[in-house]
C-alpha cells in the first residue's frame, strides 16, 4: 500500500511537468498543469476506467471490423501489453471484429508511408508523435480526435497530447512516455571503486578512466542504428548547451549554427576518441548491444527507459542494474532535471476509415489499456492516469518516475521532433560525428546548410 | 480491273488480320510490360520535377532535385555512385575472370565435372536475404566465424568490425556479392565453352598449341558474345544492387556504403521525399542504359 | 611430369572452390541446431553436441516459415507460368510474323533487362491500391511476371528461331491460321524452353524482397525473404532459430536442385547459348 501511494505521487509529479510541445503547439502545455494532478487522484481508484470501457462498448451501432498496424512484434517488449489490451477489448466490444498486424520497425516506416500515399491505411495505426504524425496530418490523412477526446479528458491529461496536437487539434492517442536513461552495471562500477553513478561530469569521466584501467568498456552504443547514437549525443548537447537551446533548434526556431552545440559535439567526440565506446559497436544492432550490456560487457548503456521491462525480466541481471541521469557538463547553461524524451508512441486513426468515429473511441480505449499493461510491464511511464494496483511496477521504472517527477524540462528525441527529411539529414550528420568524419564545427555548419 | 480490286481487298484484309494477330499475341506481354515497367518510369520522370512528400500537394521545382543530388551534404549520391561503380569493377575484373577460369577448367572435362558444376552453382539458388543473414553471422565482430578464425590462427590483429569499419564495410558487401554470382556467370560461360566444336580444339592442338593457348586464342574469341552478356549483367546488376547492402551494412557506417537503390528507398520512405526518390530512379535508369550501350559499343569496337 | 603437376594444381583449385561454396551452407546447417552457448562458445564450426530441434520449432511456430515457404513457392510458380505464356505469345508475334516494326518492338521489350525494379515501386503501389489489389497473391504475381518478361522473351526468341520456318509455311498451306500454327505447331515444340525460362525466372522471383515487403501487409501472404527479415529482427541475438529459418528457406530448393541438377544445368546452359 505504501509503495502504491509512492508511485501515484511520483506520477502526479509527471503530470504536472510542463512538457515541451511539438512544433506549432504551445498552448496545451500550460493547461495540463493542474488538471493532471487532480486527475491522478481521481484515477487512482481502480474500476472507474473499466466501467467507462463498458459504457463506450454499449454505445455501438452494429457489427463492424477494424484493422490496426503496429510495431509490437513478437520480440518487442510492448508485445505483451498489446496482447493483453486487445484481449480485454474483445470482451468489451463484442461487435467489433479487430484485426491487427505487427511489423518490424524499419519495414513499418516504409509500409505506413506507402500506405498513406496510396490512401490504403488501416483504421488505426501506430505512429511516432510530432513530425512523423505531423506529415500525415498536414496531408489531411488523419482523423481529428477532438470529439472523442472529450470523453477521456479526466483520464488522459491534455499535456500528454502536446506532441500529437497540430494547430490546436488533437490527432493522436499517446500510450507510454519514455526518457533517455543512463543505465549502469553496478557490479562493474564497484570493480572500478564506485558505489553509485557519479553525479558530476568530472567524476563521471574519472569513473570512465577507472573502468578503462580495469579493462572494462564504459559505453556500448549501436552504430548500425543511428538513433542509438543520438541517445548519447543529445544528452551531451542538452547538458552542455541547455534544454531550451536544443529544443529551439529541434523545432526549427533557432539555427543549428550555435557554437555551444559545436563544442558539445566535440565533447561527445572526445568520449569516442578517448576510447570510452566499444569499437565493435559500429557494426552491431541495438539488440546486440543491449545483450552485451546484460552480459556484462559494458559499464554504461544510455538508451530509452523502455528497456526497464527487459532488464526487469532478467532475474540474474536485474539486481546489478541502476538507472540515473546524465551529469551536467556546463552548469551555466544546463542543470539536472533537463531530460531527453516525452510521449512518442501514439495511436492514430486514419481519415479514410469508413468507421472513423467508432475507431477513434476504440483507439482511446485500446490506448488506455496498452498504456496500463505497458506501465505494469515496465515499458515506460504511463501517458494516461494510472489505475488499479500498480505496486508491481519494477523498481527501475519507479526510479525513472522519480527522475521525471523532479524534471525541469524535457526535449523530445530529435529524430521524432524533426520532419522526416530533416531528421534523416540530422541522423546522417550524427553518424558522421560518431565516426569522427566531421567535427563539431562541421556538424553545426553542415546542418545549418542542409536542413531545409 | 475487277480482279485487281478484289486482290487488293484480299490483301488489305489479310494485312488487317495479320495486324490483329500481332496485336493479340503481343497484348498480354505488352499489358504487363507497359503497366508495371514503362508507365511507372514516365510517372517517375514527371515526379522528379516536383518537391513532393508523396501524400500532400507537390510544388513544381523544375530540375532543382537534380541539382540538389550533388550539392546536399546529407544526400550521398556521389558516394553511392562510386560504390556501385567499385562493385561493378570488382564484378567485371574479379568475378568474371574467376568464373571464366572455372568454366575453362570444367570445359576440359576433369574428373567430377558434374559435381563441381553442381556445387559451384549452389549459391546462386539461395535467396539473397538468406545469404545476407548468413554472412552477418560470419562477420559478427564478437562471435562471428571470421574474427574467431583469425583469433584461432593467431592473426588477432587482422580482426575487424567488418560491416562497421570504414575500411572494410564496402569490401564486406563485395565479397558475398561476388561469391554468390560466380556460379551464375560460370555456368553461362561453361555453356559457351561446351559449344566450341572439339574439331577446332583438336586442330589447334595438332598445330602445337598448349591447352591454355587453345583456350586463349580459340575458345575465348568464340564465347565473346556470352562474355559480353555477362559483363552487361554484372555491371547493371551492380548498379541495381540492394538486398545485400540493406542487410549487411544498411548503408553504414556513416552512409559510406550507400548505393543508389538504398538512397532511393530512404528518400521515398524515410525522408518523405518522393520527388527526390523519383529523381534518383530516373538517374539510375539512365545509368543502366548508358552502361549497357557503352559495353555493347566497346565489344563492337574490339571486333572491328 | 609437368602435366601431372598442372593437373594436381587444377584439382586443388576445384576442391578449394568447392569448400568455399559448401562451407557456408554447412555452417548454416550446424548453427541452426545449436544454442548460443555452443555457437558463442568453443564449438563454433563443429557438429552440434546437443541437437536442438527446438530451434526449428520456434522458426516454424513463431516465424511461420512453413507458410511463407508455401507462399513464395506459389507466387514464384504462378509468376513463372504467366511470364512464360505471355513471353511465348509475344515472341511468336515478334519473330514468326513479318511486320514492319517487329525489330523496334523487340528492342522495346529488351529495355526491361536493365530497368531497376526499385524505380517503379511507388507508382505501381499507388495503382494497385487504387484498384484495391493489395494483400493478395496476385499483388506480387503481376509485377513479378512483368519483371521476368524481358528475360523470358529473350530466351524464347533463342529457342523459337531454331524451329524451322518451313513448318509454319507447311501448316499455313494446310489451312492453319496464325493462331492455329502457334497453338498446334509452335507451342509443342517450345517445351524445351519451359525449364530454361523457368530457371531464369525463378532466380528473379524467389529472391525478391522489396516489392514483397511493401505490397503485402498481412502475414497470410508474406513471402520467405520478408519472413526471414522479420524473424531475424525478432531473434537478433538468438542465432539458432534464425539458422533454422535460413535452412527451411534454403534446403528444399537445394535438395531439389541436387536431384535435378543435370536437367537444371542443361536448361540454364540452353538459355545461355540461345539467348
Amino acid at each position: 500500500m505504501e509503495k502504491k501511494r509512492l508511485v501515484s505521487m511520483l506520477l502526479a509529479g509527471v503530470m504536472t511537468l510542463s512538457l515541451v510541445g511539438c512544433g506549432d503547439t504551445a498552448a496545451p502545455a500550460e493547461t495540463g498543469d493542474n488538471g493532471g494532478a487532480e486527475a491522478t487522484e481521481a484515477g487512482a481508484d481502480a474500476g472507474a476506467a473499466d466501467a467507462s470501457a463498458a459504457d463506450a462498448g454499449a454505445a455501438s451501432e452494429g457489427p463492424i471490423s477494424l484493422k490496426m498496424w503496429c510495431i509490437a512484434t513478437e520480440s518487442d517488449s510492448n508485445r505483451h501489453s498489446y496482447e493483453a489490451a486487445i484481449e480485454d477489448m474483445k470482451t468489451a466490444y463484442p461487435d467489433i471484429t479487430f484485426e491487427w498486424e505487427a511489423f518490424e520497425n524499419q519495414s513499418y516506416k516504409t509500409k505506413i508511408k506507402a500506405a498513406v500515399s496510396a490512401n490504403e491505411m488501416p483504421d488505426i495505426f501506430f505512429t511516432w508523435s510530432c513530425a512523423f504524425l505531423g506529415d500525415f496530418v498536414a496531408a489531411d490523412k488523419v482523423y481529428c480526435l477532438d470529439e472523442a477526446y472529450e470523453k477521456y479528458k479526466s483520464e488522459l491529461p491534455e499535456v500528454m497530447l502536446g506532441n500529437s496536437t497540430y494547430d490546436g487539434k488533437h490527432y493522436g492517442v499517446p500510450l507510454t512516455m519514455n526518457i533517455v536513461g543512463l543505465f549502469a552495471n553496478m557490479d562493474l562500477l564497484k570493480e572500478a571503486g564506485y558505489e553509485e553513478i557519479p553525479g558530476t561530469y568530472d567524476e563521471f569521466i574519472k569513473c570512465c578512466d577507472a573502468l578503462k584501467a580495469k579493462k572494462i568498456i564504459p559505453f556500448g552504443c549501436a552504430g548500425k542504428e543511428t538513433w542509438c547514437v543520438t541517445e548519447y549525443l543529445e544528452s551531451v548537447i542538452e547538458k552542455s548547451a541547455g534544454a531550451d537551446t536544443l529544443n529551439d533548434i529541434f523545432l526549427g526556431k533557432a539555427t543549428w549554427n550555435n557554437p555551444d552545440v559545436g563544442s558539445a559535439v566535440d565533447t561527445f567526440q572526445k568520449l569516442v576518441k578517448d576510447g570510452y565506446f566499444d569499437p565493435s559497436g559500429v557494426g552491431l544492432t541495438n539488440d546486440e548491444v543491449k545483450n552485451n550490456f546484460i552480459a556484462g560487457k559494458y559499464a554504461f548503456y544510455m538508451n530509452g527507459t523502455w528497456n526497464c521491462a527487459d532488464f526487469a525480466n532478467n532475474a540474474e541481471f536485474f539486481p546489478k542494474v541502476k538507472v540515473g541521469e546524465f551529469p551536467v557538463i556546463n552548469s551555466d547553461k544546463s542543470k539536472l532535471g533537463q531530460l531527453i524524451g516525452g510521449p512518442s508512441d501514439t495511436l492514430a486513426v486514419s481519415a479514410s476509415s469508413p468507421n472513423a468515429a467508432r475507431a477513434a473511441d476504440y483507439a482511446f480505449e485500446l490506448g488506455k489499456l496498452i498504456c496500463h499493461y505497458g506501465y505494469l510491464d515496465g515499458c515506460g511511464l504511463p501517458a494516461w492516469t494510472p489505475y488499479g494496483d500498480t505496486s508491481a511496477v519494477n523498481p527501475l521504472t519507479q526510479t525513472v518516475a522519480e527522475i521525471v517527477a523532479n524534471a525541469d524540462s524535457m526535449v523530445l528525441f530529435g529524430d521524432t521532433a524533426m520532419a522526416a527529411d530533416d531528421a534523416n539529414t540530422y541522423l546522417s550528420y550524427v553518424d558522421q560525428v560518431y565516426g569522427c568524419q566531421v567535427d563539431g564545427t562541421q556538424f553545426i555548419e553542415g546542418l545549418a546548410k542542409d536542413i531545409r | 480491273m475487277e480482279r485487281d480490286k478484289s486482290v487488293k481487298n484480299q490483301k488489305t484484309k489479310k494485312e488487317f488480320q495479320k495486324g490483329l494477330a500481332v496485336f493479340l499475341f503481343l497484348l498480354p506481354g505488352l499489358l504487363l510490360f507497359v503497366s508495371i515497367l514503362i508507365a511507372p518510369i514516365a510517372v517517375s520522370l514527371y515526379r522528379s520535377l516536383f518537391d513532393w512528400d508523396g501524400f500532400s500537394e507537390g510544388t513544381f521545382i523544375g530540375l532543382a532535385n537534380y541539382g540538389e543530388l550533388f550539392t546536399n551534404g546529407s544526400i550521398k549520391f556521389m558516394i553511392s555512385l562510386k560504390n556501385s561503380l567499385i562493385l561493378a569493377l570488382f564484378s567485371v575484373f574479379i568475378q568474371l575472370p574467376i568464373a571464366l577460369l572455372l568454366a575453362l577448367i570444367l570445359g576440359r572435362k576433369p574428373k567430377g565435372e558434374r559435381f563441381y558444376l553442381t556445387v559451384f552453382f549452389m549459391p546462386v539458388l539461395i535467396s539473397t536475404v538468406v545469404i545476407g543473414q548468413l554472412w552477418l553471422k560470419i562477420y559478427n565482430p564478437d562471435y562471428g566465424l571470421l574474427n574467431r578464425f583469425l583469433d584461432a590462427v593467431r592473426l588477432g590483429d587482422w580482426k575487424h568490425v567488418w560491416v562497421g569499419d570504414v575500411k572494410t564495410a564496402l569490401g564486406s558487401i563485395i565479397v558475398p556479392t561476388i561469391w554468390q554470382y560466380i556460379g551464375y556467370h560460370m555456368l553461362l560461360m561453361y555453356a559457351g565453352v561446351k559449344g566450341v566444336s572439339p574439331d577446332l580444339r583438336e586442330a589447334a592442338m595438332i598445330d602445337g598449341a598448349t591447352k591454355w593457348q587453345t583456350d586463349r586464342f580459340i575458345v575465348i574469341p568464340i564465347i565473346k558474345p556470352i562474355i559480353r552478356v555477362s559483363v552487361i549483367f554484372a555491371v547493371t546488376g551492380s548498379l541495381k544492387s540492394y538486398d545485400l547492402v540493406r542487410i549487411l551494412t544498411d548503408g553504414g557506417p556513416y552512409q559510406l556504403t550507400e548505393v543508389p537503390s538504398t538512397l532511393l528507398e530512404n528518400m521515398m520512405f524515410l525522408r518523405n521525399r518522393y520527388g527526390m526518390g523519383s529523381t534518383i530512379s530516373v538517374m539510375l535508369i539512365a545509368l543502366c542504359f548508358a552502361f549497357a550501350l557503352l559495353i555493347s559499343a566497346a565489344f563492337k569496337e574490339k571486333d572491328n | 611430369m609437368m602435366v601431372g603437376k598442372k593437373k594436381t594444381f587444377i584439382y586443388i583449385l576445384l576442391v578449394i572452390w568447392s569448400i568455399i561454396n559448401l562451407f557456408p551452407i554447412y555452417f548454416m546447417f550446424t548453427f541452426s541446431l545449436k544454442g548460443n552457448d555452443e555457437i558463442f562458445g568453443a564449438n563454433i564450426i563443429g557438429l552440434p553436441q546437443h541437437w536442438l530441434w527446438s530451434n526449428y520449432e520456434s522458426a516454424v511456430k513463431t516465424g511461420n516459415m512453413a507458410r511463407y515457404f508455401f507462399n513464395s513457392l506459389l507466387v514464384t510458380v504462378v509468376s513463372i507460368g504467366i511470364s512464360i505464356i505471355a513471353a511465348m505469345m509475344a515472341t511468336y508475334a515478334l519473330t514468326r510474323i513479318k511486320w514492319r516494326l517487329s525489330k523496334l518492338a523487340t528492342a522495346f521489350f529488351m529495355l526491361g533487362l536493365t530497368i531497376p525494379l526499385q524505380a517503379s515501386i511507388v507508382p505501381v503501389y499507388v495503382v494497385l491500391s487504387k484498384l484495391h489489389w493489395l494483400n493478395k497473391y496476385s499483388t506480387l504475381i503481376v509485377p513479378y511476371s512483368a519483371f521476368t518478361l524481358s528475360m523470358s522473351i529473350l530466351i524464347c526468341t533463342g529457342f523459337m528461331v531454331d524451329i524451322p520456318y518451313d513448318l509454319d509455311e507447311a501448316a499455313r498451306i494446310d489451312g492453319c491460321s496464325l493462331y492455329g500454327t502457334f497453338f498446334k505447331i509452335i507451342m509443342p515444340l517450345m517445351k524445351p524452353a519451359l525449364s530454361t525460362v523457368g530457371i531464369y525466372a525463378y532466380l528473379q522471383c524467389w529472391n525478391e524482397f522489396m516489392f514483397a515487403n511493401v505490397f503485402i501487409s498481412d502475414s497470410k501472404h508474406r513471402t520467405l525473404p520478408v519472413g526471414i527479415k522479420e524473424l531475424s529482427g525478432a531473434y537478433t541475438t538468438d542465432w539458432g532459430p534464425i539458422g533454422a529459418a535460413l535452412v527451411i528457406a534454403t534446403f528444399p530448393t537445394l535438395i531439389a536442385y541436387v536431384f535435378l541438377s543435370r536437367k537444371i544445368q542443361d536448361s540454364f546452359i540452353a538459355g545461355a547459348v540461345k539467348g
